[in-house]
């Protein structure tokens, strides 16, 4: 059967990969394998990243949103076509 | 002693829902109004909400501006109160809301890009799993490839979009050329995420490719998945298709259909 050759060839060629770079891929492996686990994205999870309000009691009385009327996209979707808004 | 976890429980709908506390609730703030304590805590919840939303959606957050997103995600945040102890878990609806959300209706795109990041953001924190052993995969009999299982790695994900959403999230990836312009009617993107070397990657499948690893992820043997596929792609290159993934980390543990 064809789709049977083309098995056997497509593991063939995984397999000549896997000689010909295979101490290469064993040491991306044990990279992967030395990764805490847990490990968190700059900024992510910290309280102390918080830029979006103000840590000290005192600073802040008031919230600091955006009034609600802002509510036209304004960022690099205008170099997507079709993507904007009409101009109002 | 009802008294401190009813006091407990209203603080904590206070911080989240913005009210104020109840009268009877003993509260002491010595400098300032209670109300006044009680606002500093509630922008503090929320503002550690946004940053957790702007970290989870970098390119919606770009797509739409910071102010927008601001409106976007106070409007998530109360809709959508903090579930868990861990912030990494913070945001998962964001593609509905979007969806829902109409000042957002212009973006036909965003909800599908945004349930993009969110795929993005869950292989991040993926748990690691050795990719695929080469060396183990020689041991098998040649004759019974057509029986190979292939798993996938936990941090793949596919996300399929009439949009041309993997084009859309590399043009906002640092290091990306800003002066891009993309045509929505470009075409259907069938999203590949994975991670190499704790770097999360969206590149593209084909029509036939995607096919074909959708049918690996639910469970096909080698043999089935591969020629279901050719049936319908007869151009579909599964050698290039197994060396992509494989390089990709995609690929993971294997064993044999009907064998323990």
């Amino acid at each position: 059967m064809d789709n049977r050759r083309i098995i056997t060839a497509a593991i063939g060629s995984l397999l000549m990969l896997g000689l010909v770079s295979g101490n290469a891929m064993a040491d991306d492996k044990k990279m992967d394998m030395e990764k805490c686990f847990g490990v968190a994205k700059a900024g992510k999870n910290d309280c102390s990243s918080n830029k979006s309000a103000h840590s000290c009691a005192g600073q802040s009385t008031k919230n600091n949103d955006p009034m609600d009327f802002v509510a036209v996209p304004k960022g690099t979707c205008e170099k997507i076509a079709g993507g904007t808004l009409k101009s109002m | 002693m009802p008294a401190l976890s009813n006091d407990q429980a209203d603080f904590a709908r206070a911080i989240v829902l913005g009210l104020d506390l109840s009268p009877q609730a003993h509260a002491v703030c010595p400098k300032y109004r209670v109300a006044t304590a009680m606002a500093v805590y509630h922008n503090n919840y929320r503002g550690n909400l946004h940053d957790t939303l702007a970290s989870a959606y970098p390119v919606t957050e770009q797509l739409v501006g910071k102010d927008f997103f601001r409106v976007l995600t106070k409007q998530f945040i109360e809709q959508y109160p903090s579930r868990s102890g861990n912030l990494h878990h913070y945001g998962a609806e964001m593609a509905d809301f979007i969806a829902d959300f109409e000042p957002a209706q212009s973006l036909v795109y965003l909800s599908d890009v945004a349930a993009l990041e969110w795929a993005c953001h869950r292989a991040y924190f993926a748990e690691d799993e050795a990719t695929l052993d080469v060396s183990g995969l020689s041991k098998v009999p040649a004759e019974n490839y057509a029986d190979l299982v292939i798993h996938t790695h936990p941090a793949c994900h596919m996300v399929r979009s009439i949009y041309p959403i993997a084009a859309i999230w590399n043009a906002h990836q640092p290091g990306a050329n800003s002066d891009f312009h993309i045509d929505l009617d470009s075409g259907s993107s069938n999203a590949l995420v994975s991670r190499k070397e704790n770097t999360v990657m969206v590149t593209e499948l084909t029509e036939a490719g995607a096919t074909w690893l959708q049918s690996i992820r639910s469970g096909a043997p080698l043999g089935e998945a591969t020629s279901g596929v050719l049936e319908r792609y007869p151009d579909f290159n599964l050698n290039t298709a197994l060396l992509n993934l494989l390089e990709q980390g995609v690929l993971a543990d294997f064993t044999l259909e009907n064998m323990p």
